[in-house]
């Protein structure tokens, strides 16, 4: 069977990259002094699962990397070393490494650098730092109870498989390692042995190597029962060791069901021993198993007992998801129970756990499909299996069942969606909208008496594509910390190259904001961020002398506020230095105001080409920045607020609507023709009275306000309507913020409060100036959206 | 179903190809169909500001922001009251949609290029850029518009300068 492969890069590419991310966030997660071994696991499993996925898949690169950073995971997971800030930090770069791999890959071409070696070559230094302590103790850390004997294996061989001589051979072989002991034979005829040795399996596997299949023994370590909750550890140790029967492969996931579905076929498992290979094939299977697992369900003692006629003739049995095979673990002494990513397997694993207690020999494997998000999402589809599912990131029987519930209540199961498809949704519910607009509008005229039935209807329509539109939109919705996330580490590489210490904290994680925003609020915000260490957060001594802690902190605090989502970007560092900026400007030749207030002197920090730094640094210092970072906020409809205080620090708040398709607006009426003002510009509006109106040399007109002279932006003026403009009196003032601070607009009326579905106007057409984009009006019209910033600017041209 | 419709004519057009008619005062000129998306009335527009006046505004079709262009202004052909039997024809030129107003639409023709005879040059009288030839159906004269042409022209500034820069 040939599959093209191809077809699956992108899930490798997807799952590849939140692996990498994942190892990411857990390897700054993890603390040096007292490292968490489910931490240190979990990152094994993510190195794993990207090996595992970049062989099958054949990007070996990646696969060397992975390897390499592997073998160094592994060690420090077996507490064979400890780990250190180098090695973290050897992991992280090899992280970057993967990363840039993948990017290459994703791009169709191969990653180049010598980096490569350079990042491999110190994992490996790492890994072996400590070789002769390590064997000594990775030892005692398999067999405490052998202590310096080195740990019993168990080796198994089939029947008839070695003759009389090939078996002494190989006994006086595996005699050099250490102590072998025969055990004689067990009720299935196989031949146990028992080697007592410090030797790894490797070793042990390159002897066997050479005198019989690797199919024909079968080999494993000895423990005693006290020490079986390590049995999922060490599953995933003969998995490293190349008896991966269910290998760690992406395409995985297909291979519990499909198992499920080949279980009762005796021709496959006769063998004696199931190989369920994870090949990208299955993953087709995968699908129809769903159902197939729900079917089957029923059936499974059934089955079960079939796969235990077949174990008991040769010992060994593989059940794969067989939420009835506990039944099959009664009879199952000799032989070894696989049970691989099954639905259903806590259970199993509870009563498994139980039956071990009294079967000394037999070893439950329990390993629930690894690494493969999709076994999530078949836990919706098959009842029952939602525990077992959950635990599989957990892996480890001895954790799962404490774990198991909560996880279940923070992992969610979801399905990989393009945005395209979202964004269509998204279209047309918001036709739905505007369609059951029109249809009030037309029903408007009729008697509500006499038609009380299409009123009824028309309100519940209401009711129902708002509730459609709400939740189609909260599919876009994600929470910030997928910016956030990436912080630690920003903070960590940049405080340490500034030699800072510097402290992050993240607030309101939670917060769920349009996809497409919180892409473009990376960039601003990780500027915002450098920039408060690089300029806000003082040197520890600096800070020593000024009385605080020498360990700087940023707080990144996102929350919902009205309709908009509010950045925070907090620092408790030296803060703005006020006469700094003003001694820049004005060598900049920028135009202050006499006697600025803090907050138009904090203005100032946005101006192009501005940098108070006394030096370029790689981080920041260019003068390129600030601007950026508003002009992008801008973009989004958002602002960007400064406040500061001198040696206490800075307080930058980012305020962005909630999604780029949906704006709140007020409708306000020009002669004929609607316009959309979005609502988070709007500061108040007002009836102006006669001596408000000033001009200026008789032609620019200002508006008095509060003590405060406004530009007066007339919308017939600006827009040419071609109408004479009526008189201002009977006309409303609406007072906007402006990124050049605030003007009025003189409008005829205002209409009403919207929430509009924005709609580009260059998809068809072009950029119209004055003009953020179009909606459409429940009567089916179209309205432009005012961008004021634009207006105000070309009001001034026109005066 | 607009590019099922292209694919399925572009076969058969290799003798013939198919033009929409319409008339503009007393000329009658002719685009290629398979341009058009389809012919639908006048409805009001929405104003765009300091637009030049042969941009008529934008429309709403079903949920799409649509561009309406007035040819009989852009050919300075005169201005007309619009009535109920103004059509707009929409376009799709490069997954661009637009409509242009026009005073009727006629017919579907097939011509065969030799049916076509280019346009005599006018020189600076008129630019004949857009202007694909000249046909002759049953003594009428028709003028066949290179569509994509005119529209996507800087003239016409329908198409951002940077973007028609870049095409």
């Amino acid at each position: 069977m040939s599959i093209d492969m191809s077809q699956f890069y992108q899930v490798f590419f997807e799952e590849a990259g939140e692996n990498l991310a994942t190892m990411e966030s857990l390897l700054l997660e993890l603390d040096v002094e007292a490292p968490d071994l489910e931490t240190l696991n979990a990152i094994f499993r993510a190195a794993h699962s990207i090996k595992g996925g970049a062989g099958t898949f054949g990007f070996s690169d990646m696969a060397e990397v992975t390897h390499v950073l592997e073998t160094l995971l592994d060690r420090l997971r077996k507490q064979e070393l400890a780990p250190t800030v180098e090695m973290i930090d050897a992991f992280l770069q090899a992280g970057d490494v993967l990363k840039l791999q993948l990017q290459a890959h994703q791009e169709g071409d191969e990653y180049e650098d010598p980096h490569v070696a350079e990042v491999c070559e110190q994992l490996e230094r790492l890994a072996r730092s400590d070789e002769g302590r390590a064997e000594a103790r990775a030892s005692s850390a398999h067999a405490p109870q052998a202590a310096d004997m080195g740990t019993c294996w168990r080796l198994a061989l089939a029947p008839g498989s070695l003759g009389q001589g090939e078996r002494q051979a190989l006994q006086e072989a595996l005699g050099e390692l250490g102590p072998v002991q025969d055990l004689g034979e067990d009720a299935t005829g196989r031949c146990l042995w028992c080697l007592t040795t410090t030797a790894g399996r490797r070793a042990i596997e390159e002897i066997l190597a050479f005198v019989c299949e690797p199919g024909q023994v079968e080999l494993d370590t000895v423990e005693l029962p006290a020490r079986e909750p390590l049995a999922g550890g060490q599953w995933l140790e003969a998995d490293a060791g190349g008896y991966g029967l269910f290998t760690d492969a992406p395409g995985l996931q297909g291979e519990a069901s499909d198992a499920a579905a080949s279980a009762p076929e005796p021709g496959r498992d006769a063998l004696g021993y199931g190989f369920f290979e994870g090949a990208p094939g299955t993953e087709g299977v995968s699908q129809e198993s769903d159902d197939d697992s729900l079917d089957t369900t029923p059936d499974q003692p059934r089955d079960a007992n079939l796969q235990v006629e077949i174990q008991e003739s040769d010992g060994y049995g593989f059940f794969c998801d067989a939420p009835g095979s506990e039944a099959a673990l009664d009879q199952e002494h000799p032989g070894y129970g696989f049970f691989g990513g099954s639905p259903g397997m806590e259970r199993v694993a509870a009563v498994a756990r139980q039956d071990r207690l009294d079967d000394e020999l037999g070893f439950g494997f329990f390993d629930s499909a690894p690494g493969s998000p999709e076994s999530r999402a078949q836990a919706v589809a098959a009842p029952g299996s939602a525990v077992s599912a959950q635990s599989s990131p957990t892996r480890e029987p001895r954790t799962a069942p404490g774990n198991a519930p909560r996880r279940l209540a923070t992992t969610d199961s979801s399905i990989r969606v393009s945005v395209e498809k979202v964004d269509q949704l998204i279209n047309l519910v918001g036709e739905l909208v505007i369609t059951h607009a029109m249809l009030a509008d037309s029903a408007a005229g009729l008697d509500p008496v006499v038609h009380e039935r299409i009123m009824a209807g028309l309100s519940s329509l209401e009711r129902n594509s708002r509730d459609l539109q709400e939740a189609v939109m909260s599919i876009r919705m994600m929470p910030i910390s997928f910016v956030f996330n990436r912080f630690p580490r920003v903070v960590r590489d940049t405080a340490a190259s500034l030699g800072k210490k510097v402290a992050l904290k993240l607030i309101g994680e939670d917060t769920e904001l349009d996809k497409g925003l919180i892409e473009r609020l990376a960039d601003p915000l990780n500027h915002l961020v450098r920039n408060s260490i690089d300029h806000g957060i003082e040197r520890p001594e600096v800070r020593r002398a000024a009385g605080k802690p020498e360990t700087g902190e940023i707080v990144l605090r996102a929350s919902h506020r009205g309709g908009s989502v509010v950045v925070e970007v907090i620092d408790d560092g030296a803060g703005l230095n006020r006469d700094k900026i003003l001694a820049k400007a004005a060598k900049s030749g920028i135009l202050v105001p006499e006697n600025p207030s803090d907050k138009d002197v904090w203005q100032l920090i946005f101006q192009p080409g501005f940098s108070t730094a006394e030096r370029i640094t790689d981080i920041s210092g260019r003068g390129v920045g600030m601007d950026v970072v508003r002009r992008n906020i801008e973009d989004m409809n958002g602002r960007v607020e400064v406040d500061s205080r001198a040696g206490c620090g800075t307080h930058i708040t980012i305020r962005l609507p909630l999604t780029l398709a949906i704006l709140d607006g007020l409708s306000v009426r020009m002669g004929e023709e609607i316009f959309i003002l979005p609502l988070t510009v709007i500061q108040e509006s007002i009836q102006p009275r006669a001596e408000q109106f000033k001009t200026v040399v008789g032609k620019g007109r200002v508006v008095k306000i509060n003590d405060e002279y406004l530009p007066l932006v007339s919308l017939h003026e600006v827009f040419n309507s071609g109408r004479s403009e009526p008189d201002p009196l009977d006309s409303i003032l609406v007072i906007v913020e402006t990124n050049e601070g605030r003007a009025a607009v003189l409008v005829d009326e205002l209409v009403a409060q919207h929430q509009v579905v924005i709609k580009s106007l260059e998809t068809n057409y072009r950029k119209v100036e004055g003009v953020s984009g179009a909606t459409i009006m429940g009567d089916g019209r179209v309205a432009l959206i005012l961008d004021v910033d634009a207006l105000v600017r070309l009001s001034r041209r026109g005066v | 179903m607009n590019d099922e419709r292209r694919q399925g004519s572009a076969v058969a057009s290799d003798s013939a190809r198919e033009y929409l008619t319409f008339t503009l005062g007393e000329e009658e000129y002719g685009i290629d169909i398979l341009r058009v998306q389809e012919i639908r009335g006048y409805d009001t527009v929405t104003k765009i500001a300091n637009s030049p006046d042969f941009i008529k505004g934008v429309i709403n079709m079903r949920g799409i922001i649509v561009p309406i262009i007035d040819l009989r202004l852009k050919f300075h052909l005169g201005q007309v009251e619009y009535n109920q039997f103004t059509v707009v024809i929409i376009l799709n030129i490069n997954g661009r949609i637009l409509g242009v107003v026009v005073d009727g639409v006629s017919d579907v023709i097939a011509l065969r290029g030799d049916q076509i005879r280019p346009a005599p040059e006018f020189g600076s009288v008129l630019d004949t850029a857009y202007i694909d030839g000249l046909a002759t159906l049953d003594e009428r004269m028709i003028i066949i518009v290179d569509i994509e042409k005119l529209m996507t022209s800087q003239e016409m500034g329908l198409v951002d300068q940077t973007q028609s820069a870049a095409a």
